[in-house]
């Protein structure tokens, strides 16, 4: 259980053919990229992965993909999370066997449900796996249920599994009061900020990010956190100020145009499943645009 | 456009670590002869400024009439030894307007302003409120952004700029949304177009604002802790983000203690420091006394605590 999640860590987007059906060869590729360029951990597939548009016989055998592609070099967790919980269940266990480091799960999708209700569900979920565990805490994209630090807390203690926190809140006192609570039982608890906020939450304690932009940019995701660690903090804001206008750029359509901004650096992993649009080739040039404005293009690597 | 008047350019005034008074109270009136002793302390605690009446002042609970009578006996009480700010929100443009007129010529030195009272206005009649009442004020203009206290109105970021075109003493805004992504964006559009655009964190999380890029705290617990506000927001300036760990971690406990018990539990704590400014106006109410009995005993617990002034030392 001595997994440590610090650092910039990558959750590859899903490519798919242009039929929507799984790209193996190309995430076996991606997944690849990210390590090479500094990925500290492999983390699949988060939202931005297209989790819910996927089934759980594709999450289950691209999953696979991902464990073999990274191949020990750094942890690999699987995001189980589903909406039905039995999903959920059935994914962790296909994790443990196939041999990933951990599991991570957001608070169970759509129903409203008072703070108990995820306490119980995080229990079962961390004593039926011996898996390290890694909770995800998204209070705006699930209207408002979220985790506070007494809940955290509370399973602090009750699993000595549970290493670390997703947290996607942007906010100072929901991450930080998170952070307090947890590393006062477990100063080796780690708090991951959703996407490049590195500036403001590694100055308050957090260990690293889900990245977002690693696909487009690692070295200056990389820049963003290893400034941040060494106390150069005008170099952070400099690179933070550029990630948050990436960042800005792919939240709208998230990931359609993640993923056509991978097409501008020679990284094609094609379209994106419905209800998500795939960006068009208008916006295809927009983002070309801005990255090569933000200096991006010249930067960062150009294909695989 | 900008740089036209010669007095009270938006360059000159820096924001600082200022501190948002309590306003005391005896039989419902302003106490003054109070209101002397709060506002000497403020400044023999090291305050670079104060900022009155904010709402933990009672601002809301004022008339305009008693708002332009406290602006002046503070400035006169102040007598330039820090700048003094003037909270001039209000529901209706006009109403604000005349609080700004009014404060400029009672020798304040900057105004601060949310977006209106009650109303949701779209960022249109936003940027016109504050326009207007900037250009009545004619001083450094400081928007007040604190999304949670006014029904989720947001200054979005594109409505600062537009508000940067029309008001050349537009210096800077105070976030108290405690949102990364806004406050970033915020720093980022705005210094584009004027590069000593201020960002003041208008709470006392001061580590995630400063690392931002936030030059100033505006501090309501300054009235119970102001040596620990001091600790915390010098560390900030000093980017020793480590070091603030310790004192962000206390703030951050009596930041939640008093966002649940607002003013009230402010002048509770106060009047347990040996500093009584009286009870709050109504609709707010005393604390009763085993809630303050119970705050008190939170309060104690916060290690920091200890070593806090008391009385009106």
């Amino acid at each position: 259980m001595t997994l440590v999640l610090k650092g910039v860590m990558q959750s590859p987007v899903t490519p798919l053919k242009n039929d929507f059906s799984p790209d193996y060869e190309t995430f076996e590729r991606l997944v690849d990229f990210h390590v090479r360029t500094g990925a500290t951990a492999i983390s699949w597939p988060h939202h931005k992965a297209e989790s819910h548009n996927l089934t759980i016989a594709e999450r289950k055998a691209l999953g696979e993909v991902a464990i073999k592609a990274v191949n020990k070099r750094v942890p690999v967790s699987i995001h189980v999370s589903a909406l039905a919980l039995e999903d959920t269940f059935d994914l962790a266990r296909h994790a443990q066997k196939k041999g990933a480091d951990a599991i991570i799960a957001i608070t169970p999708y759509f129903w409203k449900y008072p703070p108990e209700a995820i306490y119980d569900y995080f229990v079962k979920l961390g004593t039926s796996f011996d898996l390290p565990l890694i909770a995800y805490n998204s209070p705006s994209y699930l209207d408002g249920i979220e985790f506070t630090g007494e809940l955290t807390a509370r399973l602090i203690q009750r699993l000595p599994n549970f290493i670390g926190m997703k947290e996607a809140s942007f906010n100072s006192e929901k991450f930080f009061e998170i952070l307090r609570a947890a590393q006062r039982l477990r100063s080796t608890f780690a708090m991951i900020v959703g996407v490049e906020y590195l500036l403001p939450s590694v100055s308050l304690g957090g260990a690293g990010s889900y990245s977002s932009a690693g696909a487009i940019c690692p070295n200056l995701c990389i820049e963003l956190y290893e400034s941040c660690i060494a106390g150069d903090w005008d170099r952070a804001r400099a690179a933070q100020y550029k990630l948050s206008e990436l960042w800005l750029l792919f939240r709208d359509q998230y990931p359609s145009s993640l993923k056509g901004g991978c097409v501008i650096m020679g990284r094609p992993v094609g379209p994106t499943r419905p209800p998500l649009p795939t960006a068009s080739p208008e916006r295809v040039k927009f983002i070309e645009k801005r990255l090569i404005e933000l200096g991006i293009v010249d930067s960062e690597p150009h294909g695989w | 456009m900008a740089g036209d008047r010669k007095d009270n350019t938006v360059s000159d005034f820096k924001f600082g670590l200022t501190h948002a008074p309590l306003t005391p109270f005896v039989h419902d009136r302003i106490d003054h002869d109070t209101y002397r002793k709060v506002i000497d302390f403020h400044l023999r605690n090291r305050a670079e400024g104060l900022a009155l009446p904010m709402h933990a002042g009672e601002s809301v609970s004022l008339t305009a009439e008693e708002r332009k009578a406290l602006a002046e006996f503070a400035i006169k009480q102040v007598a330039g030894r820090v700048p003094v700010i003037i909270n001039v929100s209000e529901a209706g443009t006009a109403i604000a307007s005349s609080l700004a007129a009014h404060a400029r010529k009672a020798g304040a030195t900057a105004l601060i302003c949310s977006v209106p009272y009650y109303w949701t206005p779209p960022q249109s009649m936003l940027v016109e409120h504050f326009a207007t009442i900037g250009q009545a004020g004619g001083l450094p203009f400081f928007v007040l952004n604190s999304p949670s206290e006014f029904s989720e109105v947001e200054f979005a970021s594109k409505s600062v700029v537009e508000l940067l075109g029309k008001l050349p003493h537009f210096a800077g805004l105070v976030d108290m949304s405690l949102d990364w992504q806004y406050m970033i964006e915020v720093v980022t559009v705005a210094r584009a177009v004027r590069p000593d655009f201020q960002l003041v964190s208008g709470n006392e999380y001061m580590i995630s604002a400063g690392a931002i890029g936030a030059t100033g705290m505006l501090s309501s617990l300054a009235s119970v802790s102001p040596k620990l506000v001091r600790e915390l927001y010098d560390l900030c300036r000093a980017q020793d983000y480590k070091a603030a760990r310790a004192p962000q971690e206390d703030a951050a406990i009596l930041f939640r203690l008093f966002r649940d018990a607002g003013p009230a539990g402010l002048k509770a704590a106060a009047k347990t420091m040996g500093r009584d400014c009286g009870a709050p106006r109504q609709p707010l109410q005393t604390l009763p006394d085993g809630a303050a009995r119970a705050l008190a005993a939170k309060i104690s617990n916060v290690g920091s605590v200890k070593g806090e002034p008391r009385g009106w030392a």
